[in-house]
């Protein structure tokens, strides 16, 4: 199916262009992974459809009609209409920019905060690596639900606009979440750091910060890669209990997670398939394509395939 | 390694008292209390004094802290306001019912993350690769609740092969095998999608996990070297895949007694999950800190195990 | 699984608890628990909406259609009855039950002198007289004669003494509030300086005479409406200041009523037994099980026939599903409690009665409430169920929605529309901070039309859905403008919500005439003088809109029709027919 797995050849096929940066070479390698393209194609097309998308619908988000309640889908409402009448298509868009972001976003900051704080425990070790890792053990330990609930107390207390507020949605899903990452990566850097590649860096003097972003850090890129992909779909359904308690976004705004969870009952999943196949598609798109995009991504980084 | 394990152990006093100081402070910041909770239309403020008197949520946060770790110390967890009862009973009525499917999913999916893993890995992008991970992509696009009303849905009521919910079935007096056999029989589904959903997690790690040992040099050397590929597989490439999964191994501990809230409240499974989650909406702040701190040492002794275990996986990690 | 994971399955429950049950909040709201149901057809005459096919009914018992139906696995359960709850706690015991479900089982266990009627208003149950002095003051009950606990020991008037003296005890944390009885003598033994009640004369076995220092018109019930408990039995380690010893028999108790415990599994089940010398009589159904089952699957059980009854959610959906099962009798009766949004009276722009009007006029609470509940709840105009031997509707306005005139009422009262479209008078905008509770199901179409109609009459609103307790917090701190919430109802329409400086009135509402007319209707023994107080203090409410009323919803009981003889309504919950109640076999 695809060159990307054998790089023994690949390595025959590669030009040899030994003067590229290595941002250059990565880049050169994702695009020619076809899979990667397309998964990216994926996610740009994920992005029109709900940014481009609305602004096509003859539809308002505000329009509520209880005579149109429960409309399966049909030539004027593609998609049909959800239980207050409005149009699920309009809102299938609408709600993807929420979560799109939502779920990118969140998953940037779990990313960045859990493989930064994991190298660096595994790599300096001894007090460094028991203060970060002694502080994961903390948030671990931390019920997440009377946390959530007194930061949607305070921000309601502070007045802050609920259109504001999905920002603070994301930062806090990112920071709850960094721990598990952290663990994985600082187990990987154990093992790495005693590898002999590591000696040689040693050897040849490199500075500290060189020698774990550029040389720890991607080879533990395939664990970032899955956690991140399984983060994105997590924090997209997580937003939608977050509204709950006053953190996430308020109705009328959609977004895939509440949609979802609107249809909770046997009735409406029956019934209704309209109502919830929609926007679980939207979030199995985005989750495929981020986990093609994460694949291609490793291929194109791991300092393991020859150039 | 002795010394380091003792070590950890110290560092898990001030950890706790960290924790403990923490958790309180959020059962304090958190808005309502018990009796705000229960919003009672009848109630006049002398009566809601009074119970804050007797709970002893009139004094201030600080002494209220000491008062409760000092009865942590002496392992009193005090009485649940929900239940009448004291926080430990609860959760020995709970925690093992939830353990019973918690373990069993455990078992089921590590194995059937661990085949499956390495088999994707082995052949990538195979068919089998591509059904497995869109699989678990489409579990992770529900919510569980969703999958766990669709399990029902086909198997319970449209097929009946089994009951919809409970632990046993109401009235049952048999006891021994039939009531071991009736348990299994309310177990199945709950354990089913318990091990859909955490099967799905495990085994794009232990793709991943196993693609990046199989690229490694020592695998080419032992390919080189003519070694069968089913010893280059299970011997060498599988053992070095497994260390990642010993940090997840870490994780499982918490959660095998920490209940799985949505399963148990859709399968009607009597465990420690829901009742949690009910002392956290209704603020009965003894259960709600007493199996907060229970599940934190679990944390704590998970991570401890995982790192323990580490150092006997891979000698070459030095721990100090 | 991972922590990551585990933090998704804590909020994704948060958000199917919330949508599906309301968590403890509004059923175990008051003494009289919400949910209930009652044979008796109390027409609302309210079916016509447009969605709904017309000949509905909303509200009463639907009979099941074919009763063979019934699967053979409920059938098979010839003399056992299975009962499906929410989420029963285990405090099997009348002193300290609080959620609705521990209440259902302690019916079935115990019994009082007084028990309510379908209207709200009582009927002797233990006692077979009730005299009552000309002052109000002393009442004496007369004990119906040779009633016996399930032990078989007799149950006498100095029972009623030593529960009296539990529900006083220091150390009583439960929820009753016996003290606000005012029984002479009871402060004394609560704090310990007397060690009897001296105002419960036991004059013999079956006659106690009980003597209040201050009398009310809830003083028949504070003293009536109580569960006897055995001396014999609850009283063997009981000493004056430590409930330890009966507080122990919370899992085991032991009363007079149509039932026994036999065993309790915590989170699956509570099996009873029948209690043959019941003083009704013995109950028909020898074994009843109560079942602990959940929101999102109650429905399939009563489908499987795991179980034979549950309180359903009300929606048209699952109305349809129940009457297409066929064998289901179905039960609609009126919740005790309703739906509103609260202002915050201390605020300057709610203090005008005209801005009150205005926001009830431009809100369209019957697509609010129909859009969620269908025929099976109404917009209602004041806080009382339609039910209650207090409920009025003469001259009440029903504020049907009027977007015109609730703009002129704003234009009235001073707010015109500025530059923007947004209403200003004296330089200060109309801007609302709304906050909704997350465990209600209304709150899905509440908001986005609110926000809508509010939007239309020229006023910001910013609307948020918070934690139960996080708006409970805010009403505490004054800190909001307008909120969204349910109340409970109790049986007698007395109670502190609307009068001024009430225990529970956090809005700040005050209105001279709602409180005079609240206090003579409490002092009031007689209920046809009551009914006019609370009629003309309906009349007032209405008209100066101390909250917008919002709804009444019905509660819906499922029964498996091979079960019949249940007499159900709004006040007298299914427990207390249970003895009446056969298996068609």
């Amino acid at each position: 199916m695809s060159a990307d797995v054998m790089p023994i050849t690949k390595n025959t096929n590669s030009p040899a262009k030994a003067v590229d940066s290595p941002w250059k070479t990565a880049w050169r390698r994702f695009t020619k992974n076809r899979l990667a393209v397309i998964g990216f194609i994926l996610i740009v097309f994920m992005f029109m459809f709900c940014f481009l998308g609305p602004l096509f619908s003859p539809y308002n988000l505000f329009d509520y009609n209880s005579k149109l309640k429960n409309l399966a889908p049909s030539s004027t409402y593609w998609l049909g209409t959800d239980k207050l009448g409005r149009d699920m298509l309009l809102r299938v868009m609408l709600a993807g920019r929420i979560s799109l972001l939502v779920g990118l976003v969140a998953t940037l900051i779990t990313v960045i905060i859990g493989a930064t704080l994991g190298a660096l425990a595994g790599f300096y070790g001894k007090f460094v690596d028991t203060i970060i890792m002694r502080v994961a053990d903390i948030f671990m330990a931390l019920p997440s639900l009377p946390i959530l609930i007194i930061l949607g107390a305070v921000l309601s207390d502070l007045k802050v606009h609920p259109n504001i507020r999905i920002y603070y949605l994301m930062v806090i899903i990112g920071i709850l979440n960094w721990t598990t990452l952290a663990r994985l990566v600082r187990g990987q850097i154990l093992t790495l750091r005693e590898q002999e590649f590591m000696q040689a860096t040693e050897a040849l003097g490199l500075k500290d910060t060189r020698k774990i972003f550029k040389h720890l850090l991607p080879n533990t890129v395939p664990v970032i890669i899955v956690t991140a992909t399984l983060s994105v779909a997590g924090a997209i359904l997580s937003e939608s209990a977050l509204s709950f308690l006053g953190i996430g976004v308020v109705p009328p705004t959609p977004s895939w997670g509440n949609m979802i969870s609107a249809a909770n009952n046997l009735i409406d999943f029956r019934k209704r398939p309209w109502l919830w196949i929609p926007p679980g598609t939207c979030i199995l798109i985005t989750t495929v394509a981020i986990n093609l995009i994460g694949d291609g991504l490793r291929d194109a980084l791991d300092p393991k395939t020859k150039k | 390694m002795k010394q380091y394990i003792i070590r950890r152990l110290l560092q898990m006093i001030p950890t706790l008292i960290g924790i403990s100081i923490i958790i309180f402070a959020i059962s304090a910041m958190v808005p309502g209390d018990y009796i705000t909770a229960r919003a009672n239309p009848n109630m006049s403020i002398e009566k809601q004094e009074q119970l804050r008197a007797i709970y002893g949520l009139d004094k201030p946060d600080y002494q209220r802290y000491f008062i409760w770790a000092g009865n942590m110390i002496k392992g009193n967890f005090g009485d649940s306001m929900q239940h009448k009862k004291p926080v430990t009973a609860v959760i020995n009525t709970f925690v093992w019912n939830s353990f019973i499917i918690g373990f069993c999913s455990l078992i089921l999916s590590w194995s059937i993350a661990i085949i499956t893993g390495i088999f994707s890995a082995k052949f990538q992008y195979s068919l089998f690769d591509k059904i497995i991970t869109l699989l678990v992509f489409i579990c992770m696009s529900l919510p569980s609740f969703f999958i766990g009303l669709l399990l029902i849905k086909f198997l319970a009521l449209d097929l009946k092969l089994f009951p919809v919910g409970g632990m046993t079935t109401a009235g049952l007096n048999g006891s021994g095998w039939i009531y071991i056999k009736d348990v299994i029989k309310h177990a199945f589904l709950p354990i089913m999608v318990l091990t859909m959903l955490s099967t799905g997690s495990l085994t794009r790690y232990f793709r991943t996990s196993m693609l990046e040992v199989i690229r490694q040099d020592y695998i080419r050397t032992a390919r080189a070297k003519g070694l069968k590929e089913r010893t280059v597989i299970f011997k060498h490439a599988f053992r070095n895949a497994m260390i990642p999964a010993i940090t997840l191994l870490g994780f499982e501990l918490p959660a095998l007694f920490g209940g799985a809230m949505i399963m148990e409240q859709i399968f009607v499974w009597p465990g420690i999950g829901h009742v949690y989650l009910s002392s956290i909406n209704m603020r009965d702040y003894p259960f709600m800190l007493g199996f907060t701190i229970f599940l934190a040492m679990l944390t704590l002794v998970g991570n401890l195990l995982a790192d323990v275990l580490y150092g006997i996986a891979d000698p070459r990690i030095r721990l100090k | 699984m991972t922590k990551k994971w585990s933090l998704t399955l804590v909020l994704v429950l948060a958000l199917t608890m919330a949508l599906s049950a309301c968590g403890g909040n509004n059923k175990a709201a008051n003494n009289e628990p919400a949910p209930t149901n009652s044979a008796n057809t109390e027409n609302t005459g309210e079916t016509n909406t447009p969605a709904e096919p017309a000949g509905e009914e909303a509200s009463g018992l639907i009979k099941a259609e074919d009763p063979s139906l019934s699967p053979a696995l409920a059938n098979n359960r010839k003399d056992t009855m299975i009962i499906g709850m929410t989420d029963p706690k285990g405090v099997f015991s009348p002193l300290f039950m609080e959620t609705a479900y521990d209440y259902y089982v302690n019916y079935s266990i115990f019994n009082t002198l007084v028990a309510f009627k379908a209207d709200g208003s009582y009927e002797n149950s233990l006692a077979e007289k009730v005299d009552i002095s000309e002052d109000g003051l002393k009442y004496t009950y007369h004990l119906k004669p040779g009633v016996t606990f399930s032990d078989g020991t007799p149950l006498t008037a100095k029972d009623y003494l030593f529960t009296m003296k539990l529900f006083h005890d220091a150390t009583y944390d439960g929820e009753s509030d016996v003290l606000s009885a005012h029984i002479v003598g009871g402060q004394e033994y609560h704090d310990g300086t007397a060690s009897d009640i001296s105002g419960i004369k036991v004059i013999d076995d079956n006659t106690v005479e009980i003597t209040v220092s201050e009398y009310s018109a809830l003083t028949p019930v504070d003293l009536g409406y109580v569960y006897i408990l055995s001396e014999a039995y609850y009283g063997k380690d009981y000493k004056q200041g430590n409930l330890e010893s009966v507080k122990a028999l919370n899992s085991k108790p032991m009363g007079s009523g149509q039932y026994k415990l036999k065993s309790y599994t915590a989170g699956q089940e509570i099996v009873l037994e029948a209690n043959e010398n019941y003083f009704n009589g013995a109950p028909k159904i020898k074994n009843l099980i109560y079942k602990t089952t959940t929101d999102s699957t109650n429905l399939a059980m009563l489908e499987s026939g795991e179980t034979d009854m549950n309180e359903i959610n009300v929606s048209e959906d699952n109305v349809e599903a129940l009457k297409a099962l066929g064998f289901m009798d179905i039960n609609l009766l009126p919740n005790n409690g309703y739906g509103y949004i609260g202002f915050n009276h201390k605020l300057k722009k709610f203090q005008d009665q005209k801005v009150r009007q205005a926001l009830t006029y431009g809100l369209n609470r019957e697509d609010i409430v129909k859009g969620i509940y269908g025929p099976y709840a109404d917009v209602i105009n004041i806080p009382e169920s339609k039910v209650s031997w207090a409920f009025t509707d003469e001259n009440i306005e029903t504020y049907d929605f009027d977007l015109e005139k609730a703009k002129a009422l704003l234009d009235e009262a001073g707010w015109v529309v500025g530059a923007d479209g947004i209403r200003e008078k004296d330089g200060e905008k109309f801007k609302i901070n709304f906050s909704a509770t997350a465990d209600n199901p209304v709150v899905e179409a509440l908001l986005p039309i609110m926000t809508t109609n509010y939007k239309d009459l020229g006023i910001d609103i910013i609307a948020e859905t918070l934690d139960f307790n996080a708006i409970i917090d805010k009403k505490t701190k004054g800190d909001f403008d307008m909120y969204f919430a349910a109340w409970g109802l109790t049986p007698d329409p007395d109670n502190t919500v609307y009068i001024t400086n009430g225990a529970q009135n956090d809005t700040g509402y005050s209105n001279a005439k709602v409180d005079e007319l609240m206090a003579k209707a409490k002092k009031e023994m007689d209920t046809e003088k009551r009914k006019v107080y609370y009629k003309e203090m309906y009349q007032e409410m209405n008209k100066d809109i101390p909250n917008i009323f919002l709804y009444q919803r019905n509660n819906m009981n499922a029964i498996n029709a091979r079960a019949q003889g249940f007499d159900i309504s709004p006040y007298k919950d299914f427990p207390f027919s249970l003895y009446q109640v056969e298996l068609q076999q």
